[in-house]
């Protein structure tokens, strides 16, 4: 057992980056995560997007899906800034600033096919983009009650064992994860792959999955 | 440290063949040697290998070792008795990953394979709650800490009954020819490992060896404790026969089917959970 709770979820913390009670660390837990993030981000920049294929159903007939350059260009752009809000996300020591990635990420997930011109992908971009805007409300909700309760948003210092974080706050918290992208409101972000551009919209279900597992860690440890 | 990746790799993909034996003859069939799993991945290996025209080459190469890379992690995490939200975290990664093989061909089959591995997301679900459950009684995720609890307190296996059989769900969701392997349904061929053949198949035929292994040892480590090696494998073997049974005698389930299943279970772990931390 180790002194400090986050410690005996996600491991011995190997380094840590103070800005006044902001810690922000990297413990094996969320370092895996982020080595995560940052591959497939690396995956997106260097990744030319594949041709989908499609089949006409009843014949022989197929048709190929082509990415013209400057819808790639955009899609990558929304894929980077995807990667590094998920890469923030996972090693930041303060709640605020994960609400923020978390935020950025339901952004950049709309803008990764926004540009597709698929009727079937917009209107599934659209409902994903209203449940992550809705999920916005419990997300900063969740963050305010904690810092109204305790008086602080530093991870470090609410692990501590000092603290008493409402179990409120808590669930508010990780619904406002889960709207953005998790089980049971996916059902419009599964739609949205149907988007030709494999690199790009992989970021969508990464960061999604990435932002739901350090959540979870963050509810245990706070 | 190699040589136990190379034997979990082949412990693993021999369960495989295990698997497939045992499914073949409680449906009266002869069924391939217990030995098919190895064989296919040294096939694959010599093989002649090349890349789909319509594929994005990067990603299509970088997901087959993005796959063994976790679960060689993976299995690290748990024979050093690492956080058990890592193991966690790889076992959901692995769905990305599935997404990346399936997407990055442009087979509407491999796509069709990577979205329903999108939708079989809530299998995931139990696993958290699970969790949740191991943490309430061992206050640590620590896998070597729940080890130390479990040599004191007795296996979690009779202490929390209800996640060791969301455990034992999960499990079965990532065991091929289940009722939840909607992603490498016949009709879309073989979903997202259509395009996936040589050495990139012989790579993901490593990858499933590694994740079988890694899931069926970390299973018997988390819920009923640790053994000497020979106890270990004799104990994974029981729980892989057991879900050869299960899997034998299911039907494959529709996607929407799966999911509601899971979603089910789910919600009886969180009513569990709930009670729980009420009479705590």
């Amino acid at each position: 057992m180790y002194e400090h709770l986050m410690e005996n979820i996600g491991g011995p913390v190997a380094f840590a980056l103070e800005f006044g009670d902001i810690v922000n660390y990297f413990s094996p837990y969320t370092l895996t995560l982020f080595i995560l993030a940052f591959a497939f981000t690396v995956l997106a920049v260097v990744s030319r997007p594949e041709r989908q294929i499609d089949i006409a159903f009843g014949g022989d007939a197929y048709t190929a899906k082509v990415i013209t350059l400057q819808e790639m260009r955009f899609r990558r752009f929304m894929a980077i800034a995807c990667g590094l809000a998920s890469m923030g996300a996972m090693v930041s020591g303060d709640i605020f600033n994960f609400t923020l990635f978390t935020s950025m990420v339901g952004i950049t997930n709309v803008g990764i096919v926004a540009a597709v011109r698929n009727r079937h992908v917009l209107n599934a971009a659209y409902e994903y983009g209203i449940v992550a805007m809705a999920a916005t409300l419990p997300l900063f909700g969740g963050a305010a009650i904690i810092l109204a309760t305790t008086g602080t948003l530093s991870i470090w210092e609410l692990s501590s064992g000092t603290w008493t974080v409402p179990a409120v706050a808590k669930g508010l918290l990780g619904l406002g994860v889960i709207g953005e992208g998790m089980a049971p409101f996916y059902a419009a972000k599964a739609e949205m792959f149907r988007a030709p551009g494999a690199p790009y919209v992989i970021m969508c279900s990464l960061s999604s999955l990435l932002i739901f597992l350090r959540v979870i860690e963050i509810i245990i440890t706070i | 440290m190699i040589g136990y990746l190379v034997s979990a790799t082949f412990t693993g993909l021999l369960m495989l063949g295990i698997h497939r034996k045992v499914i073949a003859r409680i449906q009266k069939r002869p069924g391939p040697p217990i030995w098919q799993e190895i064989l296919h991945t040294l096939k694959f290996s010599f093989k002649s290998t090349w890349v789909p025209a319509t594929a994005s080459r990067t990603l299509f190469i970088a997901v087959v070792l993005i796959g063994i890379g976790i679960w060689c992690a993976a299995l690290f995490v748990v024979t050093e008795g690492g956080s058990v939200l890592i193991l966690f975290g790889i076992y959901m990664l692995h769905k990305i990953v599935e997404h990346g093989y399936g997407l990055s061909s442009g087979s509407p089959y491999g796509k069709f394979g990577g979205v329903r591995s999108v939708i079989s997301a809530t299998s995931e679900i139990p696993l958290f709650v699970t969790i949740a459950a191991i943490y309430l009684f061992t206050h640590s995720l620590i896998i070597s800490d729940i080890v130390a609890y479990q040599a004191v307190h007795g296996p979690l296996l009779l202490s929390v009954p209800p996640a060791a059989v969301a455990m034992y769900l999960v499990l079965l969701s990532k065991m091929p020819y289940g009722p939840f392997s909607i992603v490498e349904s016949k009709e879309l061929v073989s979903g997202y490992k259509t395009e996936h053949f040589g050495v990139w198949r012989a790579g993901l035929e490593v990858c499933n060896g590694l994740k079988t292994y890694v899931l069926l040892y970390a299973a018997v480590l988390i819920f009923i404790g640790q053994f000497p090696i020979w106890a270990m494998l004799a104990l994974m073997l029981a729980l892989l026969v057991s879900l050869s049974f299960v899997c034998a005698l299911s039907p494959m389930l529709s996607p929407y089917d799966s999911v509601t299943v899971q979603t089910l279970a789910t919600a009886f772990m969180i009513v569990y959970i709930i009670a729980l931390v009420v009479m705590a």
